[in-house]
């Protein structure tokens, strides 16, 4: 009887290996054999091609190359990188993507989805977009930063969590989310790579899955202060010559037929002043959050009005017509609403005086 | 020839397994894929709703609870049915569970598949966890039962991962609007549909009434188990609308795990794999319940359920379900159409069998007594 | 009993030269003749290594000298005298310490217990020491270990039931319990399973443990073993039982659950709070023991993208120019730990100084430097091999590694997966496991909340007020005024 069971076992593991083959693992993730790429940075190449670069070894203390291919596809690349690399470049670590402006203008779709439907790479990918020459760049800083990629990593990670405040961060489950709820603009972060340096811009707008415009400077801080972060660190006024510190936003926005009411309650503290007041003294000190108070309406009518000309609405702003009980907008009647709108900003600021009231 | 005592029943259970086996049960495989069949955020009545149907069948299932005929497991059913009666009902039965089994096992592997193996042959890792889940079934179903206790307490808590979906910058309230129906269409019901089989699963419980004894307030932890499965629906298809927003949420394959995803934690980054592993425990412990069932049910087609088990039977049924577990993931899960179909036949049956048993024992027993008097 | 009885159940009576030939050869074996009262003749036999010289003279030699009595009966002043009638019973009374005294004038056998006590003195704990609490510890004298549980538990219903195992050694066994307290059901099978022990030699009490265990082919112990009184006293009193076991200091307690042998005495000496967070560290201790170096091989084999960014620079830095695969360097320095483990055990401790120097800087730094593993690995091991420590018992922390070995394999083919199913697979076999055929994984499964209290934290002990359900004391209350 007990031979039976032997025989039984023999013959069922038998047809077993026949169905499935030997070897049950294809994949050789061994830490050591491996090179787990930290970013991929994709450009325009040449005849509609695209230009993927990315740096290895990533995270060893070897020296560092870049590598380039021209492709069609984005995966054919991973490939050819394995074809004139020692070791097989692996996406599971991959945190960022840099894609150029003139990439993203033409439509992220097909590339975000690439890695959207990837089990291995992680919804957490930072995307970026670049103005410049981002493999100029690093092919520059190769030698004086070897790290580059991990320190870039790190840095976007930091502004990520907890929101500081300072850039618009966006992963790729968040873009992918904005981009197919109505009533919402994905947006990406935009940064300008030159030879010497790597700067953040502002924050570029999505109409569908192409990048419409870049809103920078006042404009990305106030779209900070509105809809991403609602908080910013640090606050310069040159033209007032003031800073403004540690800014907390409320956002209340009322929706009638063809206008829109924006009221912005900001807490703050000032952080520098170079100015002629005396800010020391209570009525001056008013006066100047008064002019904070119409700059900021004033630049924040104008980013408005700039968002309706790019039929854009990233403040979301949509989405205050949404209620339980009825059907949402559809994304185009909102578009032909969103362009009528007339906006009437108002801020409420309250920054703390200097010294306690007498 | 060794006798084996896989249907021992020596200890004594208490009314907190039959929490546990409930709700475990019911968190089985189907609450993973419920939020891509929703979608909608009106959909969390839905979900409240046939959590409400299903206490009132579950009164059902407790009325049966109480009747001394299944207590006594064969004899009983023997004297309800006829003997040729037992033997037809416990094998379409049979085709249920296995249906059910298949499924299962199937159903979660690929998710391993997806997330923790891509490049993989699937059938290994079916057969590792088969393997896993004879084991535990080998200890007996007295041995099995008791074992719910640890498969909740390893799993339970993992409902608690969804917390960060409730806090910003992930949850909008706008996410959820608008919380009534605006349409109603065929895919809405095919939900209403998919909610009711996922809370499918108690009414096998009253095939193992035998070993869990005559119970006092058998409704009382029924209805404990079926709210514990029901807020845990709810957190979950909450969670997954304020994660994806309903229009992002159909493209996603596997919702909850896709969730789990996202999250990070300091010392592992994607606690998806740990947590796509971690949730095997439940599958093992469901097959091998399920496999203890159908090896009874198998005994009792083949008329044989009397006299005492014996090994080579056991270990011929665990090979012929491998066999079959193998040849269909082979043939039929593969393939995009093999899985929509076995999974909608699932859907079906599970929804079928939650409906129809418990009443089906109830009106037995009712007849039974009628005749009696 | 008259003789043709005893010869019919098989056995020999008594006679001098049945018993001169029993101890021929035996060069302590005495057989003295001496006078009693002038006329009567006296024979002694005994074996001077068992006996007590002194107490020979002080309550034998002496009275039978002074003769101030009629019968030799009378003049022994030892209250542990009896007659004894078979060669059996004589070979027993001898080997046990006894002097056999014959009266040939009346044609009586006497047996005179006094045994020498060979003994230590009664020293602390070196398995399960404690800083504070009691310090007392068992040693090889039986009857002085019973007076150290019967000291901590003066009842009269705590019984002690005496049995005889192994044909050659004939250890003595005492198995004590409460009467009207422990389940009787246990008592029960307790003795059954004693009494049907067949076998030669059993010089401790795992010998006896293996005999009555469950289950034979599991790494976890079934029988708690200790040499503390205080944890038997307390075993005892919510309704455990407790074998002990001639010539050894260390008792049984049966049934136990997994739990039992993360407890240490010292827990319910700290603060409950306190108690509890290093209950706690113990269980994640032995969990880490477990887990670490296999999930390094699976992270490093398998999960490269679980692996944080800033962890993984560390781990590719220090695994890129290693000669073996993960699996193979980690399974290479666990088997190195596991020597230098076993040979500071049997080393004199003397020379465990050197063995910490070569086992310390030569194989963990040199290792690195070499090149044959990674510094990474060098820290889990190091690490794991702690933790390891932490479990209050030995036996534990021994098959813990041999799980550990198992993880290590399944991890290097099916990673985090394979750690998991192995996790399942070792769950579903403590589940299983009973420990005189009670469930060993109480009070998780079966479940019993109200004994939760006492596992992973340790209550306050004013909380703590019925005896553990699982192990179905017929008192439940530990108050005495509540019932």
């Amino acid at each position: 009887m007990k031979r039976n069971y032997c025989v039984s076992l023999l013959v069922l593991s038998g047809v077993f290996i026949l169905i499935t083959g030997c070897a049950p693992f294809v994949e050789n993730n061994r830490i050591e054999e491996i090179a787990p790429v930290i970013f991929w940075s994709i450009d325009q190449g040449e005849e509609g091609r695209l230009s993927i670069c990315t740096l290895v070894p990533p995270l060893v203390k070897e020296k560092k190359r870049l590598l380039t291919q021209n492709v069609h596809l984005l995966k054919e690349g991973g490939k050819l990188f394995n074809l004139i690399y020692y070791r097989e470049l692996k996406l599971g670590q991959l945190r960022m993507l840099l894609v150029n402006e003139e990439v993203a203008k033409q439509g992220l779709n097909s590339l975000i989805n690439t890695l959207f439907i990837d089990p291995e790479v992680s919804p957490r990918l930072y995307l970026v977009i670049i103005k410049g020459d981002f493999e100029a760049y690093i092919q520059n800083q190769l030698d004086k930063q070897p790290n580059l990629d991990y320190f870039l990593y790190r840095m976007f990670k930091h502004y990520e969590e907890k929101h500081q405040g300072e850039m618009s961060i966006v992963n790729l489950h968040t873009f992918m989310k904005n981009l197919h709820t109505p009533l919402s603009v994905p947006f990406l972060p935009v940064f300008k790579a030159g030879k010497e340096s790597f700067t953040y811009e502002g924050t570029a707008f999505f109409r569908h899955d192409a990048m419409i415009a870049t809103a920078s400077g006042i404009d990305d801080q106030i779209m900070q202060l509105l809809s991403n972060d609602h908080y910013l660190r640090l606050l310069p006024i040159p033209s007032l010559s003031v800073t403004v510190g540690h800014i907390r936003s409320k956002v209340r926005i009322k929706l009638a037929d063809s206008s829109a009411a924006v009221n912005v309650e900001l807490y703050g503290r000032v952080e520098e002043y170079r100015g002629d007041k005396d800010i020391l003294d209570h009525a001056e000190a008013t006066e100047l959050n008064d002019q904070i108070q119409t700059y900021l309406e004033k630049h924040t009518l104008e980013l408005l009005q700039k968002m309706q000309r790019w039929k854009v609405d990233p403040l979301e702003i949509g989405r205050h017509t949404m209620t339980p009980f009825t059907k949402p907008m559809s994304d185009e009647a909102w578009l032909e609403k969103w362009q009528q709108l007339k906006f009437d900003v108002n801020y409420d600021i309250d920054i703390q005086p200097f010294v306690e009231k007498k | 020839m060794k006798a084996i005592s896989l249907y021992n029943k020596t200890s004594a259970f208490n009314g907190i397994y039959i929490v546990f086996l409930v709700n475990r049960l019911q968190m089985l495989y189907f609450v993973l894929l419920q939020a891509t069949f929703l979608v909608y955020p009106h959909m969390i009545w839905a979900i409240v709703a046939v959590g409400a149907l299903s206490q009132i069948n579950l009164i059902l299932v407790s009325k049966c609870f109480s009747s001394e005929l299944l207590l006594k497991g064969y004899q009983g059913y023997v004297e309800l049915f006829g003997k040729q009666g037992v033997r037809i009902l416990a094998g379409i039965g049979l085709l249920f569970l296995i249906v059910k089994i298949i499924v299962t096992v199937l159903g979660y592997m690929e998710m391993v598949h997806y997330f923790v193996f891509p490049s993989m042959d699937s059938n290994w890792l079916i057969l590792s966890v088969l393997l896993l889940g004879y084991y535990v079934a080998a200890k007996g179903m007295d041995n099995t039962i008791r074992y719910v206790s640890i498969v909740f307490l390893c799993t339970f808590w993992m409902i608690g991962l969804v917390f960060p979906f409730f806090f910003p910058p992930i949850a909008s309230i706008y996410d959820l609007f608008p919380l009534v129906p605006t349409s109603w269409t065929f895919q809405s019901w095919k939900g209403v549909l998919l909610i009711w089989s996922s809370l499918s699963g108690p009414e096998y419980l009253l095939v193992l009434l035998p070993w869990l004894g005559k119970q006092q307030k058998s409704l009382k932890y029924l209805s404990i188990g079926n709210a514990i499965s029901v807020a845990e629906y709810l957190l979950l298809f909450i969670a997954a609308i304020l994660f994806f927003g309903s229009h992002y949420l159909d493209k996603s394959k596997f919702p909850v795990k896709s969730m789990i995803r996202y999250l990070q934690s300091p010392i592992f980054e994607r606690i998806d794999i740990l947590m796509v592993s971690l949730h095997i425990f439940l599958v093992v412990f469901a097959f091998s319940i399920f496999m203890l069932m159908f090896y009874g049910g198998l005994r009792i087609v083949m008329g044989r359920s009397l006299q005492p088990g014996k090994l080579t039977g056991f270990v011929i049924s665990l090979i012929a379900l491998t066999a079959v577990m193998i040849i269909l993931n082979e043939w039929i899960w593969k393939g995009y159409t093999g899985t929509n179909m076995l999974l909608e036949l699932q859907i079906w049956l599970g929804a079928l069998t939650y409906l129809l048993v418990p009443s089906f024992f109830l009106l037995a027993i009712k007849r039974k007594e009628r005749l009696k008097l | 009993m008259n003789n043709h009885e005893m010869l019919s159940t098989g056995q020999t009576p008594i006679s001098i030269d049945a018993l001169e030939r029993m101890l021929s050869n035996m060069t302590d074996a005495e057989i003295i003749d001496r006078h009693y009262n002038k006329d009567q003749k006296v024979t002694l036999l005994y074996i001077e290594t068992l006996i007590n010289p002194e107490r020979l003279n002080e309550s034998v030699i002496e009275p039978l000298n002074r003769g101030l009595h009629d019968s030799i009966y009378d003049a022994i002043s030892s209250t542990k005298v009896s007659e004894i009638s078979t060669m059996e019973e004589a070979e027993v009374a001898l080997m046990r310490g006894c002097v056999i005294l014959h009266d040939p004038s009346q044609s009586q056998w006497w047996s005179v217990l006094i045994e020498s006590s060979l003994s230590r003195a009664i020293e602390s704990s070196e398995t399960e020491t404690i800083l504070y609490g009691p310090k007392d510890s068992f040693s090889e004298q039986l009857e002085q270990n019973i007076t150290m549980i019967r000291r901590r538990l003066p009842l009269t219903t705590l019984k002690a039931e005496r049995f005889t195992v192994g044909s050659t050694s004939k250890t003595p066994v005492v198995m004590m319990y409460i009467e009207g307290l422990t389940n009787p059901e246990f008592v029960d099978t307790a003795r059954s399973k004693i009494i049907e022990i067949d076998f030669d030699l059993f010089l401790d009490s795992s010998h006896l443990a293996a005999f009555m265990e469950d289950h034979t082919h599991s790494v976890f112990p079934q029988y708690q073993q200790t040499d503390r009184p205080d944890t038997c006293a307390y075993a005892l009193d919510i309704g455990k039982l407790t074998i002990l076991v001639g010539n050894t200091p260390f008792a049984l307690i049966a049934p136990i659950t997994f739990f039992h042998l993360f407890q240490s005495p010292e827990d319910y000496i700290n603060r409950w709070l306190v108690a509890s967070f290093l209950r706690i560290i113990r269980y994640l201790s032995f969990f880490l023991s477990l887990i670490l170096i296999p999930l390094y091989v699976a992270l490093s084999t398998h999960h490269y993208q679980m692996i944080p960014m800033q962890i993984l620079f560390v781990l590719l830095e220090s695994r890129s120019k290693l000669p073996f695969s993960p699996f193979w360097e980690a399974l290479l320095m666990l088997i190195t730990l596991e020597i230098i483990k076993e040979a500071s055990l049997r080393m004199p401790s003397k020379s465990g100084q050197t063995l910490g120097v070569i086992g310390g800087i030569v194989i963990g730094e040199a290792t690195v430097s070499a090149g044959f593993s990674s510094t990474v690995l060098i820290v889990l091991v190091g690490i794991s091999a702690i933790a390891s420590f932490l479990v209050p018992n030995y036996l534990v922390t021994k098959s813990n590694t041999l799980i550990q070995f198992g993880f290590l394999v399944l991890s290097s083919f099916l990673g985090l997966l394979g750690i998991v199913l192995g996790i399942i697979g070792v769950l579903a076999h403590l589940n299983s496991l009973t420990s005189l055929k009670q469930p060993y994984f109480a009070p998780l499964a079966p479940f019993y909340w109200r004994g939760w209290m006492d596992v992973f934290i340790r209550g306050p002990l004013k909380y703590m007020k019925s005896r553990p359900e699982y192990l179905h004391p017929l008192q439940r209350w530990r108050y005495g005024r509540r019932r």
